[in-house]
Formats: C-alpha cells, sequence, structure tokens
C-alpha cells in the first residue's frame, strides 16, 4: 500500500484528537462557569490561550498532512 | 465562482472541482500578474493578487482607520463621535484586556500600537476574503458590460484570478509573524538589556548536563513561536474557504455522478444552507484569528518581559 493512502486516516485522527481536547476544554469551562458563575469573565479568559495553542497543533498536524498529500 | 467553473478547461467535473478550488484559494499566476514592474535583484516585483489585496487593505484601513483618529488627535476634543466609538471601544480592549494583563502595566504603551496595526491589518486582511467584491465585479464586467472572460488584457479579467484573502497565503503571514520574531527580541532587550535577554532564554543555576538539552529546545521554541502563527492564521483562513468551495463543488460533482440536472439541484438544497452556514462560522473565525494573533503576540513579548526563572 501507498504511503499516501493513509494520509486520510491520519488527518481523522488529527480531528479526533483536537476534537477530544476542544470538547474537555469546553466541558471543564462549562462545569467551572456553573460551579461559580461570576468568575466567567476569569474563567473564559483563563481558558483562551490554551485552546488556541491546542488548535495551533492541529492546525499544523493538519498542514503537514496536506503537503505530504500534494507534495 | 460559477463564472469561472464553467469557464475552466475541458474534463469531468471531477478532475475540474479540485483545480478550481485550489485556484480561489492560492494566490494568481506570477506569469500573469495585474500589474507588470521589473525584476529587481532577482525578485520579481510585479503585483499578483494577493499582493493587490494588501495594498487595498492598507488604503482602506488609511481610510477608515488612521485618518479619522489623527484627525481626532487633532480636534482636541475628548469626546469621540460617530465611527470614532466603534474604534476607542477596540482599542481599549485591546489595550486593556490583550495587551496590559501579557505586557504589564510599564510597557503598555510601547507595545499596544504594534498590537493595534496587527489586529486591524489581520481583521481587514481575513474581512475583505468574505466579501465577493471580485466575483461581483466578474458579473458585471461580463453581462453589463459585455468583455468576455477570455480577453486577458482588460484589468477587471486580470482581478478575478486568484483568491481574495490574502492572510491565506503562509508568505503574508510569514511576514507578520518575522515582526513578531523581531519584537519578542527587542522587547526583551528593552526590558533587560540585550545580552540579558539571551541568558534569559534559560533558567540559571541548574546542573550543567540539563543545558546540553536545554538550550536546543529553547533556541528551537525562538522559531516555532513564529512559526505557529504563520502556520495557525494561513491554514485557518485557507481551510474555511476551502470547506466552502468543496461543499458548493457538491453540486456539480453529484450532477455529474448522476448524469442528471435534478441531482444536481437536490444537492444544492443541502449544500448552499450548509454552505451559508460555514460562511457564518467564518466571520467568527475572522474576528478570532485577527484576536488570537494580537494575544499570543503580547503573551510572547510579556514571556520576553517578565522571565519567571
Amino acid at each position: 500500500m501507498e504511503a499516501t493512502a493513509l494520509l486520510p486516516i491520519g488527518m481523522g485522527l488529527i480531528v479526533i484528537g483536537a476534537g477530544m481536547g476542544i470538547g474537555r476544554f469546553a466541558s471543564a469551562a462549562a462545569e467551572s462557569i456553573a460551579r461559580q458563575p461570576e468568575a466567567a469573565d476569569k474563567i473564559s479568559g483563563a481558558i483562551n490561550l490554551p485552546l488556541f495553542l491546542l488548535e495551533g497543533v492541529a492546525i499544523l498536524a493538519e498542514v503537514f498532512t496536506f503537503l505530504m498529500l500534494i507534495l | 465562482m460559477i463564472a469561472t467553473l464553467s469557464a475552466s478547461s475541458s474534463g469531468s467535473v471531477m478532475s475540474r472541482v479540485g483545480p478550481n478550488i485550489i485556484h480561489h484559494v492560492s494566490n494568481s499566476d506570477i506569469s500573469h500578474p495585474i500589474i507588470h514592474l521589473p525584476t529587481v535583484a532577482g525578485i520579481n516585483l510585479s503585483v499578483t493578487k494577493h499582493v493587490f489585496m494588501l495594498w487595498l487593505v492598507a488604503i482602506i484601513i488609511s481610510f477608515s482607520i488612521i485618518i479619522p483618529i489623527r484627525a481626532f488627535i487633532k480636534s482636541k476634543s475628548n469626546i469621540p463621535s460617530g465611527w470614532l466609538n466603534a474604534i476607542e471601544a477596540i482599542v481599549q480592549f485591546i489595550r486593556d484586556s490583550i495587551v496590559k494583563p501579557n505586557v504589564g502595566e510599564k510597557w503598555v504603551n510601547t507595545w499596544t500600537p504594534l498590537m493595534l496595526t496587527f489586529f486591524f491589518f489581520i481583521l481587514f486582511a481575513n474581512g475583505i476574503g468574505m466579501i465577493p467584491i471580485f466575483d461581483v465585479l466578474g458579473v458585471i464586467n461580463r453581462f453589463i458590460l459585455n468583455i468576455p472572460y477570455s480577453d486577458s488584457h482588460n484589468f477587471i479579467n486580470g482581478l478575478l484570478h486568484g483568491g481574495v484573502t490574502a492572510t491565506g497565503n503562509f508568505n503574508v503571514t510569514a511576514g507578520l509573524a518575522t515582526i513578531t520574531f523581531f519584537a519578542i527580541i527587542i522587547a526583551g532587550s528593552m526590558a533587560h538589556g540585550f545580552l540579558q535577554h539571551w541568558k534569559n532564554l534559560v533558567p540559571h543555576g541548574l546542573a550543567w548536563p540539563v543545558y546540553i538539552i536545554l538550550i536546543p529546545i529553547e533556541i528551537m521554541g525562538l522559531f516555532v513561536k513564529p512559526f505557529a502563527l504563520t502556520m495557525r492564521l494561513a491554514a485557518n483562513m485557507t481551510g474555511g474557504h476551502i470547506a466552502l468551495l468543496a461543499l458548493l463543488s457538491l453540486m456539480a460533482i453529484f450532477g455529474e455522478m448522476f448524469h442528471s440536472t435534478a441531482a444536481g439541484i437536490g444537492v444544492a438544497l443541502i449544500s448552499v444552507p450548509m454552505s451559508a452556514a460555514i460562511a457564518g462560522l467564518e466571520i467568527i473565525v475572522v474576528l478570532v484569528q485577527a484576536y488570537v494573533f494580537t494575544l499570543l503576540t503580547s503573551v510572547f513579548i510579556g514571556m520576553a518581559i517578565h522571565v519567571h526563572h
């Protein structure tokens, strides 16, 4: 089997990983806001940065997969 | 979009969809630039679509942000009116909730101008990609002015090639991230002195074998930060447009697969609302990516200023 045939599987794995990460972030944020609604601003502020870093990793992986596909 | 879809080279729909999508997100061909300019020092200075969009964004920002603010400062009044209220809200948001918590009270006025420049430039460059100005211009050109699509000397026809989002080009975002790269070094040098900034990269007072691993990692991290910024912005902008176009292309693909127009129209009932929804999502992404780039740049600058070792 060619290596490029496995690339869609890789892309799927990236989506699963990123989705699980973002899901955990969202659930943790929702839970902590529910416990302490007055701290909602601080919680969403603190959650932004790691969320974008996570998204960056996922995007990088997607880009490299895509580049392997077309190069 | 549809005008170019039908005007593409012959072949089955499946083999035309991919190149058509790439045509709508990538830069226009350097051998057919919009404005011909000479080659200086091995660099072809001809204006392609993305360069044209950069200049267009710069002009729009000059007229809508820079000139009103200059006039406001000159007028000596302390109360903004009309459009300036909106600008003031954005400027205040960026200064107080992006730059100040990260960079700190002492340096906030030094770095807010750079962050504002980043934010407005990226916001306008992203946002202009969601406005179908050139598709409308192409339709007017084709059906009202009656200029055929094949006329390559027509200025508007030249504008139709290539993607509209300049920030979807890795070279543009790499240029922006290079500014971040030097801003981090300058921020560290201003706060601690040039040599001390480089010493601050690694914590001091560790056993010497740790440094063998730590120094290469920190030097890598120096380059990974702007690289991640480059990839994040460009891939987000390109990815959204590819998703939109792929959904719209489903109409052509299904029409070809079942050899009937009805199949294409049936899929259109699903794929057009879907792409409208994704276009709405893209408008959020446009705002979020401008915010993220500014936020991360100020976080990195703050990391160079407040060294926690």
